[in-house]
């Protein structure tokens, strides 16, 4: 009876009741979309960091790090690398030798950082094959070829098959040059790591800098998240002289950045039902003023503290779980209609996003259990906004309340 | 039977700290079966005595018992409960609830004494019938007239056979035929379902009517007279 009562009271004014439930509705779907956008976005640079950038892990020799220099190798790399291959939690791994040098065509020289590779374990552990957008992939016919970035290309003003002269240090120290042919353009969702790294064969490399093979870096990744630290505490303690870093270690921002998602998305949600709670006061506020003289018939007739407090609590549920559970299937429709479109900000902000580090093409995601946490929040909400009406409304002197006009 | 009995009850209200009596020794009984109104000018206290009664207010001095029970020694949320099982309300502007049909509002205090679903119906449909609503049962009170509205309101109070029902100026909106098609309900009621009826009325059509008439004047019981009506 409650329960019907409470229900019909809130379309006595239907206008202000929908005005209420569509602004509930609106509301908590923008909230959701928009942390669908925030968490389709810091994912996607999450797993194209973890794929294209960083890797799980990262081996490298300690001094390496510190200078940077393509000596500081890792002498061990064979058995090393053979025990990766063997654990059974590494998805994929890559050998690289690391060259810092220049990088000219007839219009421009600038600072690289060339990678050594083979590639076909590059293309397992970081997908490289799958950026190549012109040309080939290192694995053709071509006599030291060399993949590079779109937006080094549209600098350097080249094309495929235009030549390049590449200039670094060699391990005895002395500068020199080799000629490389550009075989492929290659570009990911981070434009300035692009620009700044190109691929050549490992063996090719390896000839110009040092005759036999130096390996400076291997990037491991994983089967799933939970397993990097042991794997790398593995590795650490049976090669204890070479520096075994984690992704968290390598890039911290990265590791902040997932955080801060969560810190986002709880300011988003608060604000939400912040406004939320304002709007339904002010609409819970007003039904109870409304309805003063039939507030205090109810109490006179005998409706007790308890019941008059759970009407209008109903009432309140009502309103926001009508909008709230609208909202969300909204928000659930459109989440997953973009899921699979994405959202092209290149249109509105053209590569701005790519240049930090963002996919401008974002698919919103959202997990299951924030849907959950904010019908749990906004019902908490709904809750506590309630308090203050009924409060007033339970202070009302019947013998007074049936007299007000 | 006596119903009510009332003992030296005076109510005073402190309006801007200047106290003001609005009744003074009052001492009263009423039987079972009255059709009682208590008449006066305005400011004479009907309405006071007759929230002492229901009590939605509670006396400065004096004791009030229903049935046995001194209902002003006893609790707030007691007393909402005394009135829900022993004190049937008229109020002059109706009060029905506005999103229930008649049926529902008549049936509405018996939900909330959570009494068998059948015999509500049953018994809200009777009242109706009894107040000659048959054909509104499922209407709600935007779509009845004043009168109707009245009707359900005193098909309500009398549904859940309470001791007694109180009737603040049940007549005061009421048009001469709807005022006196509604005492002749009441009257009826009265006889059938041997309710005790108290009114608070400067309606001549109702003293008319009255059994007893209790008299107020400033707050004093001036005349306590008996008809045989």
């Amino acid at each position: 009876m409650l329960i019907k009562l409470a229900w019909r009271n809130i379309w006595r004014n239907p206008r202000r009741s929908l005005v209420m439930i569509f602004a509930v509705m609106i509301g908590l779907w923008a909230g959701v979309f928009v942390a669908s956008i925030t968490t389709g976005l810091m994912e996607q640079r999450f797993r194209t960091s973890i794929q294209q950038q960083f890797s799980h892990i990262q081996i490298h020799n300690p001094d390496y790090l510190k200078e940077n220099n393509v000596v500081h190798r890792i002498d061990e790399w064979e058995s090393l690398g053979k025990e990766i291959s063997e654990n059974e939690n590494v998805k994929a791994f890559t050998m690289r030798t690391l060259v810092s040098g220049m990088i000219a065509s007839s219009n421009l020289t600038t600072g690289i950082k060339i990678n050594g590779i083979d590639p076909e374990m590059e293309a397992q552990t970081t997908g490289l094959n799958e950026n190549v957008i012109e040309g080939s992939y290192l694995a053709g016919e071509e006599k030291s070829p060399i993949l590079i970035g779109r937006k080094l290309a549209d600098k350097m003003k080249v094309r495929i098959g235009s030549r390049v002269v590449v200039t670094f240090q060699d391990t005895s120290g002395e500068l020199t040059s080799s000629l490389f042919r550009v075989c492929g353009i290659y570009q990911t969702s981070n434009t300035l790591n692009d620009e700044l790294n190109a691929y050549v064969l490992q063996q090719d490399l390896n000839e110009i800098v040092a005759g036999d093979m130096i390996i400076n870096q291997l990037a491991l990744i994983c089967h799933d998240l939970d397993s990097v630290n042991k794997v790398a505490l593995h590795f650490q303690s049976r090669y204890s002289h070479l520096t075994v870093r984690t992704w968290k270690e390598i890039s911290p921002e990265l590791s902040y950045m997932q955080e801060m998602t969560g810190v986002m998305m709880t300011v988003i949600l608060l604000v939400i039902l912040l406004a939320l709670a304002f709007g339904l006061l002010n609409t819970i506020l007003m039904s109870v003023y409304e309805r003063i003289r039939e507030l205090g018939m109810l109490m006179a007739i005998g409706m007790n503290k308890r019941r008059i407090f759970g009407m209008i609590l109903m009432e309140t549920l009502f309103i926001t779980l009508t909008g709230g559970l609208g909202g969300m299937l909204f928000g659930i429709v459109t989440i997953r209609l973009f899921h699979f479109t994405g959202i092209d900000f290149a249109t509105v902000g053209g590569d701005s996003l790519n240049d930090f580090g963002f996919d401008s093409v974002v698919y919103p995601s959202l997990d299951p259990s924030f849907f959950f946490t904010v019908t749990l929040l906004t019902i908490f909400t709904a809750l506590i906004t309630s308090i203050y009406p009924a409060i007033r409304a339970l202070r009302l002197n019947p013998s007074e309340a049936i007299r007000k006009d | 039977m006596i119903i009510i009995q009332t003992e030296n009850l005076s109510r005073t209200y402190n309006d801007n700290a200047l106290p003001v009596q609005a009744l003074k020794d009052i001492t009263l009984t009423f039987g079972q079966s009255e059709f009682t109104a208590i008449v006066g000018p305005s400011g004479s206290g009907k309405t006071t005595l007759l929230n002492m009664l229901g009590g939605l207010d509670r006396p400065t001095e004096g004791k009030i018992w229903i049935g046995g029970t001194e209902i002003s020694r006893i609790k707030d949320s007691q007393l909402i409960d005394f009135r829900l099982h022993n004190i049937g309300f008229v109020f002059q502007s109706y009060n029905l609830l506005p999103v229930m049909t008649a049926l529902e509002n008549v049936s509405f205090i018996m939900l909330l004494q959570k009494r068998d679903r059948k015999e509500i119906e049953e018994r809200a449909r009777e009242m109706l019938i009894q107040v000659g609503l048959e054909d509104k049962i499922h209407v709600r009170p935007s779509k009845l007239s004043g009168g109707q509205q009245q009707r359900v309101a005193v098909a309500r109070a009398l549904a859940s056979k309470p001791k007694f029902v109180l009737a603040d100026e049940p007549t005061a909106n009421l048009d001469t035929a709807s005022a006196f098609n509604l005492l002749d309900i009441m009257q009826k009621l009265n006889r059938e379902e041997k309710i005790t009826l108290i009114f608070s009325t400067h309606d001549q059509r109702v003293i008319e009517r009255a059994k007893r008439v209790i008299t107020l004047v400033d707050g004093r019981v001036t005349s306590d007279e008996y008809f045989d009506r």
